[in-house]
């Protein structure tokens, strides 16, 4: 293979046929799928996960993993709507739903990287605690009927076809990359991903770092939540219920190891694309949610398969050629 | 390096399997109203002619998975065949965990589609308001059914199952045939103490027991079973060692009803404590020909779904403006009005009615 087309080999090529076939197949098989307003409606559909899925990527490349980010996009919304509710101004019941996600991200990091809990267990504690917070403020009750504005922020084009998320996502989407790859943070948070051991020898501040990827993780979690209530125009305290498990889906599909240490935010990107486009062909062609389910289930097997096939065959066919020069020296 | 070529290439194979494995359900999708467009347009050519291509609908239950939506696509199934639509009729629903999310992608994927009506269970409370409003911008008709948007943003009718005040009379009534003219205590086993539709009606019940012609049945005790069947099954027979003197156990839920029915026929306690509410006729069946639950009640989801889809269709068609006092017929169930929605503050809401009561004279036929 010749060096251009090399980058073929590695996963994001894989992903890249495979959007490619999605893409392709769909616009030849379900009318109305290549319109602005059908690809708008695809990201924004899904919006708050990918959005989600960008700091996700940072955490389990990392080595950790947060699993209560659906929880406090849950909680921020519902504590904006239960503060709005009770005569606060929109703006200060926002500025509350994001406190409320640092606040969040701060508790989870001290626990994380000052005493040194494994971030599984905290982040479950914490996907629960936060859910519980947002029924207690909520119980059953749906908060709606939220200012014009907020509502046509979430809901209607800001710039072009393009509605305010969508816009936060490609400004966020390009600050992670650039920060992922091209930064000195960036390599640190790889560093740290490989072997926490070598890169504390190694004189980066892992503490710290860690500490500065669950806040984030948390405040941009409450960001989502609340552009959530704003598309939704109502909040409810099982909002984004279930959420981790598809934005973790996405980062694993996009070839970041769980394991930590490796993985691309193009990868995660073009996951992302797949698991749309897919999403959206399925729905557009009533295949049921079961199927679709099914099929996404059947796509992260495979990203987690694949790497190990890779590996293995190329083990067992450099063990045959080692034996077959032994056999011709003999 | 060969060697990790055919690897590339067979995963690329299995993908591309994957993908293959879609086909053959994505394709009827665009194929199958120019397939069936001739043959019920001949016998019904008024409704073909006036919609042209005629009117691709979507019925969506909460969720898949569950007996009576289920009944409910039969139902609009029959009128769908009725009304000669020649267009599709698609039953789609999220799964169970992703119910919300799931309703307003399918909302909003209808809007791409071109569907001209949608029948929704809602699910999603107000959320889905603003899918129902871009829906009905892009000229579709929204009709909810089962469970209404509580705004009524975005939604034109809503066809309801019952009146809620109705369900009280009906198990004041059930417990007065069960007990006899002399009356006597029972206790309500529920569902959560959160469910609204649970509390209104029993708050329904609580308000016919005042009435004189009821002064002899006594509400002993409110319990909730969650709806999940074991917890119910032990309340109920918490509930009997708490009251000795209890002789009925009122649930107005299905999943109540049938763990309460079948704690009692376990603990052979049939003769002294009947069961009653709201239940499945597939379910209660054994226990209403056994006697452990004489009488019960529920709407018809066949009817529901079926007036459902006379309501959205007769929208569509623009033979119905979505206006209060408006009637009109709906096939085999005779002639129905639009009128406002007492149990909303906003809306406009099609009553179907009334209950079905079931007893051992119509719950074998019910129950197939």
């Amino acid at each position: 293979m010749p060096p251009r087309w090399s980058f073929l080999r590695r996963w994001e090529g894989l992903l890249l046929i495979l959007l490619i076939v999605i893409v392709a197949y769909n616009a030849l098989n379900t009318p109305g799928y290549l319109t602005v307003n059908n690809w708008v409606n695809l990201f924004q559909l899904s919006i708050e996960k990918i959005i989600v899925a960008l700091i996700m990527t940072f955490i389990i490349i990392n080595a950790e993993i947060d699993l209560s980010v659906a929880s406090v996009m849950g909680l921020s919304a519902c504590l904006t709507g239960f503060l709005y509710a009770g005569g606060a101004p929109m703006a200060g019941a926002l500025a509350a739903g994001l406190l409320a996600g640092i606040i969040a991200g701060l508790f989870n990091s001290f626990w994380i990287s000052a005493v040194g809990l494994p971030s599984l267990v905290v982040t479950l504690s914490g996907l629960i605690m936060y859910r519980g917070l947002a029924y207690v403020l909520l119980e059953d009750r749906s908060i709606g009927n939220f200012p014009a504005w907020f509502n046509q922020l979430g809901q209607q084009p800001l710039l072009g076809p393009f509605p305010l998320a969508m816009l936060i996502f490609f400004v966020l989407l390009l600050f992670a990359i650039i920060i992922l790859h091209y930064s000195g943070f960036g390599r640190y948070i790889y560093v740290i991903g490989n072997s926490k051991d070598v890169a504390r020898y190694a004189g980066v501040r892992v503490q710290r770092t860690k500490m500065l990827l669950f806040v984030a993780s948390s405040t941009i979690a409450a960001l989502a939540g609340l552009l959530y209530a704003a598309r939704l125009g109502a909040v409810r305290g099982d909002m984004a219920t279930g959420f981790e498990l598809d934005i973790i889906t996405m980062v694993l599909l996009g070839g970041v190891s769980i394991f930590g240490g490796s993985g691309s935010l193009w990868g995660v990107l073009l996951s992302v694309l797949i698991i749309l486009n897919l999403r959206n062909g399925m729905g557009l062609a009533n295949l049921s949610g079961h199927v679709q389910t099914g099929v996404i289930g059947v796509l992260l097997i495979l990203s987690v398969l694949a790497p190990n096939l890779f590996a293995s065959f190329r083990a067992s066919w450099s063990r045959r050629r080692a034996r077959s020069q032994e056999s011709n020296n003999a | 390096m060969r060697k990790t070529n055919i690897v590339i290439l067979s995963m690329l194979l299995i993908f591309s399997m994957l993908l293959a494995a879609c086909a053959p359900a994505v394709a009827p999708a665009p194929a199958a109203p120019a397939a069936d467009a001739t043959e019920p347009a001949a016998t019904e050519p008024a409704a073909a002619e006036a919609t042209g291509e005629g009117v691709p609908m979507v019925l969506m239950p909460k969720f898949l998975g569950i007996l009576v939506f289920d009944q409910a696509y039969q139902g609009a199934l029959e009128a769908h065949k009725e009304l000669g639509n020649p267009a599709e009729l698609q039953f789609l629903g999220p799964t169970p965990e992703n119910s919300v999310a799931g309703q307003i992608e399918i909302l909003t994927n209808a809007t791409t589609q071109g569907v001209k009506a949608i029948m929704i269970s809602n699910n999603a409370g107000d959320q889905i308001a603003p899918a129902a409003k871009a829906a009905r911008e892009a000229g579709m008709t929204v009709v909810t059914w089962d469970s209404p948007i509580p705004s009524a943003e975005g939604e034109q009718v809503f066809v309801a199952q019952v009146d809620f005040n109705e369900t009280g009379k009906v198990m004041a009534d059930m417990a007065r045939n069960i007990l006899g003219e002399d009356g006597g205590k029972f206790a309500v086993l529920s569902a959560s103490p959160d469910a609204a539709n649970q509390n209104a009606w029993i708050a329904a019940l609580q308000e016919t027991l005042k009435d004189p012609a009821y002064a002899n049945l006594e509400l002993l005790d409110i319990v909730y079973g969650n709806d999940q069947s074991e917890d119910s099954y032990n309340q109920a027979l918490a509930l009997v060692d708490k009251y000795p003197d209890m002789e009925l156990i009122m649930a107005p839920t299905t999943v109540g009803i049938a763990a309460a029915a079948k704690a009692m026929q376990d603990e052979g306690l049939c003769d002294q404590v009947k069961v009653s509410g709201l239940g499945l006729p597939a379910e209660m069946v054994e226990f209403t020909l056994n006697g452990c639950a004489p009488q019960f009640a529920l709407w018809s989801f066949v009817d529901l779904g079926y007036l459902s889809y006379y309501v959205a269709y007769k929208l569509a068609t623009g033979e119905l403006q979505g206006v209060e006092g408006e009637t009109f017929e709906a096939g085999r169930m005779g002639t129905y009005t639009i009128e406002k929605d007492p149990t909303r503050d906003a809306g406009l809401r099609v009553l179907m009615g009334p209950f079905t009561v079931y007893d051992a004279s119509n719950v074998e036929a019910a129950s197939k």
